[in-house]
């Protein structure tokens, strides 16, 4: 039979294109929007301090960089810096200023070197507002809760809070 | 001239046969069976019998056969054309010759002339072959002294082919001399009469020494 | 066309539609598989490596001085691995393949948006992703506003390939495996096929060859059951048809040789007395002389007649008797002329003494039927040449009368057929010829007609010449 019937002269014409498009491996692509653009640079970490009407302010501490949390909050436990104006800090002054942090997807525990009677309400707010700004700078979510962990056993310890400025 | 004994079943070709045989100037007896036929041949032997192969009652080769059986009367058949079966089976059964039907009155009876001729031309005495003996004058034939009873056909051919001693015959030629057939004889005819003469003058007809086969031929007369 | 090309392009027809459509479907399959596969394996990689690329500034950035300088952005670039691009305003902190590859178009992305972006592209075979993003600045409050850094980076994806391509052949391979496995079942599919149909072949075949009682048993209820279905009924039929037709044909012709046999016997006292008749016509008044003569011509006529339909009639019933005889043909024909007082009207011309096996009486019928035709339909002079080769003796029977018509040359040796259809009372019987050709071939010989170039008919008998010769000897 010198002639090839059809259906096999058909049969490279029907298999190639098939290898060919599996064998191509990666293909060229255009601009693909992948991801949230990564965040964290910050001329420095934002602290929190209340004015003379008790109301909490922020006040950016130009250190050149965001860093950590816990930077943060040794810096407002130091408390506001002679150029600060008319804010003061709820909190009780401390020799210790080592503050623990773990973070999980949805909270920030903070061991703190205080009891709660080092702190007023206020100066709870002043702890969690600058924990969670540090944290949202740094590319986390406005909605993490924040959990204050005191020296002594207290039920305040177990609270899940807020800062009244974010969210 | 010879008195014939006409076997043949149809009346009317027995009839127109039997006038025609006549003003050639035969005697004819006519009979309608075999059995009738075989009758009149006992009573009154006939110089020579003519048989219609398709008979009713006993056939044409059984009633050659036993005219054959009781005596040297010589048979001529009426055959059909081109019917090879009944020319062979009736030479076998004895007949001398055979005439085709329709049969022509004038060969019929050109046959029954040459049949009945007895002679083979000259009469020059009695020749002696071995334990064979034939009387040329006399027409009589004996081995070893006991004499050979001859249809005249038989002894025509013996004649023949003995009167010239080592000669080889043609079949042809044998048809021309003893049945004086014309052109395209049957061959046949010779070699059968051939048989029988063997069997009756042969020691053993398997091996004759008197009449033999010149293969692609025809014969000759022996002993060398 | 043999038994074993036909059967075998049916067969490679079937298998090459079987793997056809396997390959296809294993090709569809696997090329549809392997697609999807290769689309998540890259996008799943592609998404490892961005948000690898991410944690990674993300991790640095608040590590970082803002606004930067060019040892901070350096540190960044550092930190983000090879192939990585950092800009601020006009500041920048290159290294590696990295600036080649970034497209205006991504570039452009990263600058207007405040989105991560990538984009695959080819690099002499080598295929990248390319990863652009700013990093943007975060207020307390979850503003988001561009900081003026942007970050740029490359990644080998041939990892991908190489795990794409793995995908592809193992997906061919599997492919392939189901090739010789088609195969296999395409020729048991071709078997169950193909057995029927070659059945229904030999039957056809039987069939064409005569056989007309070949049948095929049908089997299952397919179309190929119903194609049997059909065959055997036309089968049916046309063995219904042939044997009514030699029936009546066979009763034909033992009508004719029951007939024929039948007037023999009146023919027989017919000839008989006609003799009688002849001799005494002389005698008879003149009418009845004429009359006496012209029954005496008739019946010899009528008998003439009778013989050549019984021998037409034995030709038939293929049981015409052939007895071959070593002949002289050149003899046997000057005999046959001698013999009916025809060598004054015929040329005979022969050669020296040309031995054929024949049988003598048929060559005389053909040689007799021959030149009484020419002699009767011709003119004058009839010529009769015998020649011979080793193989075959030849009579040529020429005769110089206007010759034979081409419209009557296909039918001389047709049964009772006249060339002159006015001329009704020819002598002859109408079937010479028939028997002459008739009794050529019974010696495996044949006999043919046609015209010479200078007009006037011409009728060749060949008879094989016979290699053995026969033995005289009957005995």
């Amino acid at each position: 039979m010198s002639r090839m019937p059809s259906p096999l002269r058909a049969l490279p014409a029907l298999v190639l294109p098939a290898v060919l498009a599996v064998g191509c491996g990666v293909q060229p692509s255009g601009v693909v929007d992948a991801a949230d653009a990564p965040t964290g640079v910050a001329p420095g970490p934002t602290l929190y301090f209340v004015d003379a009407d008790g109301a909490l302010r922020p006040e950016v501490r130009e250190t050149g960089r965001l860093g950590t949390i816990p930077e943060a909050l040794t810096l407002l436990l130091i408390g506001p810096g002679p150029g600060s104006g008319d804010v003061h800090t709820e909190i009780r002054e401390t020799e210790v200023t080592r503050v623990e942090v773990t973070t999980t997807d949805s909270s920030i525990a903070l061991r703190m070197p205080l009891t709660v009677d080092d702190v007023t309400p206020a100066g709870i707010d002043q702890v969690v507002c600058t924990a969670l700004g540090v944290h949202v700078q740094g590319g986390g979510s406005t909605r993490t809760t924040v959990r204050i962990e005191f020296v002594q056993l207290t039920p305040e310890s177990d609270v899940d809070r807020t800062c009244p400025l974010i969210g | 001239m010879a008195s014939l004994l006409l076997i043949e079943d149809d009346p009317l070709v027995r009839r127109g046969l039997e006038l025609a045989l006549t003003r050639h100037g035969h005697q004819v007896r006519t009979a309608g069976t075999g059995e009738d036929g075989l009758r009149q041949l006992a009573a009154a032997p006939p110089d020579l019998v003519i048989l219609d192969l398709m008979l009713p009652g006993i056939d044409g080769f059984e009633v050659c056969r036993r005219v054959r059986a009781t005596g040297e009367v010589p048979v001529i058949m009426l055959t059909a054309r081109g019917d090879d079966f009944d020319v062979v089976a009736g030479l076998e059964a004895g007949a001398d010759d055979y005439v085709v039907k329709p049969a022509r009155p004038s060969v019929l009876d050109a046959r029954v002339r040459a049949v009945l001729r007895r002679t083979a031309g000259e009469t020059e005495g009695i020749r002696v072959h071995g334990d064979l003996r034939i009387d040329t004058g006399a027409l009589t034939v004996s081995v070893r002294g006991e004499p050979v009873a001859l249809t005249p056909t038989e002894l025509r051919l013996l004649l023949t082919i003995s009167r010239a001693p080592n000669r080889v015959f043609g079949r042809q030629q044998l048809l021309e001399e003893v049945w004086e057939h014309g052109y395209l004889g049957d061959s046949r005819l010779v070699d059968n009469c051939v048989q029988r003469l063997r069997t009756k003058i042969e020691t053993d007809p398997a091996a004759p020494e008197h009449v033999q086969t010149v293969r692609g031929f025809g014969y000759r007369f022996g002993p060398l | 066309m043999t038994r074993w090309s036909w059967s075998r392009g049916l067969r490679a027809r079937l298998l090459a539609a079987f793997a056809l459509v396997t390959m296809a479907g294993a090709g569809a399959a696997a090329w549809s598989g392997a697609g999807s596969a290769r689309a998540a394996l890259v996008e799943a990689h592609e998404h490892q490596v961005t948000t690898s690329f991410a944690d990674q500034v993300r991790a640095v950035a608040p590590t970082l001085s803002y606004p930067p300088d060019q040892a901070t952005l350096d540190r960044l670039r550092t930190a983000l691995g090879a192939g990585t691009v950092v800009t601020y305003g006009s500041a920048r902190s290159a290294a590696g393949p990295g600036p080649d590859l970034v497209s205006a178009e991504l570039r452009g992305a990263v600058r207007e948006g405040d989105r991560l972006v990538t984009q695959r592209v080819l690099d002499a075979g080598t295929p990248w992703l390319v990863i652009g993003t700013p990093v943007v600045l975060t207020a307390p409050d979850g503003t988001r506003t561009p900081s003026g850094v942007e970050v740029y980076t490359v990644r080998d994806l041939t990892v991908v390939q190489e795990q794409v391509d793995r995908l592809a052949r193992s997906a061919l391979a599997t492919a392939a495996f189901a090739l010789p496995l088609a195969i296999v079942l395409a020729l048991l599919a071709a078997r169950t096929v193909l057995r029927p149909v070659r059945d229904l072949r030999d039957t056809a075949r039987r069939l064409a060859a005569g056989d007309l009682g070949a049948r095929t048993p049908p089997r299952g209820v397919d179309e190929l059951a119903q194609l049997t279905v059909t065959i055997n009924e036309m089968a049916q039929a046309v063995q219904t048809s042939m044997t009514a037709m030699h029936g009546m044909q066979s009763d034909a012709r033992r009508f004719v040789a029951d007939v024929s046999h039948e007037l023999r016997t009146p023919l027989s006292t017919l000839t008989a007395v006609m003799e009688v008749l002849a001799d005494t016509s002389a005698d008879m008044e003149p009418d009845a002389r004429e009359s006496a003569e012209l029954a005496i011509t008739e019946t010899r006529r009528l008998v003439r007649l009778v013989e050549d339909l019984m021998e037409v009639s034995r030709f038939d019933a293929g049981s015409a008797p052939l007895r071959l005889e070593q002949t002289d043909v050149p003899r046997a024909v000057r005999d046959s002329l001698a013999a009916r007082g025809w060598l004054d009207e015929v040329d005979l011309v022969t050669g020296e003494d040309v031995g054929a096996l024949v049988d003598p009486r048929r060559l005389d019928v053909v040689v007799a039927n021959l030149v009484a035709n020419a002699l009767r339909h011709g003119a004058p002079p009839v010529l009769v040449e015998v020649s011979a080769t080793d193989a075959e003796v030849t009579v040529e029977v020429t005769d110089h009368g206007p010759g034979l018509p081409p419209e009557v040359l296909p039918h001389v040796f047709d049964r009772f057929f006249k060339a002159d259809a006015a001329r009704v009372r020819t002598p002859g019987s109408g079937l010479g010829l028939a028997i002459a050709r008739e009794n050529a071939r019974l010696h495996g010989g044949d006999l043919t007609a046609d015209d010479v170039a200078g007009g006037g008919a011409r009728f060749v008998l060949r008879l094989p010449r016979g290699t053995a010769r026969r033995d005289l000897e009957r005995s």
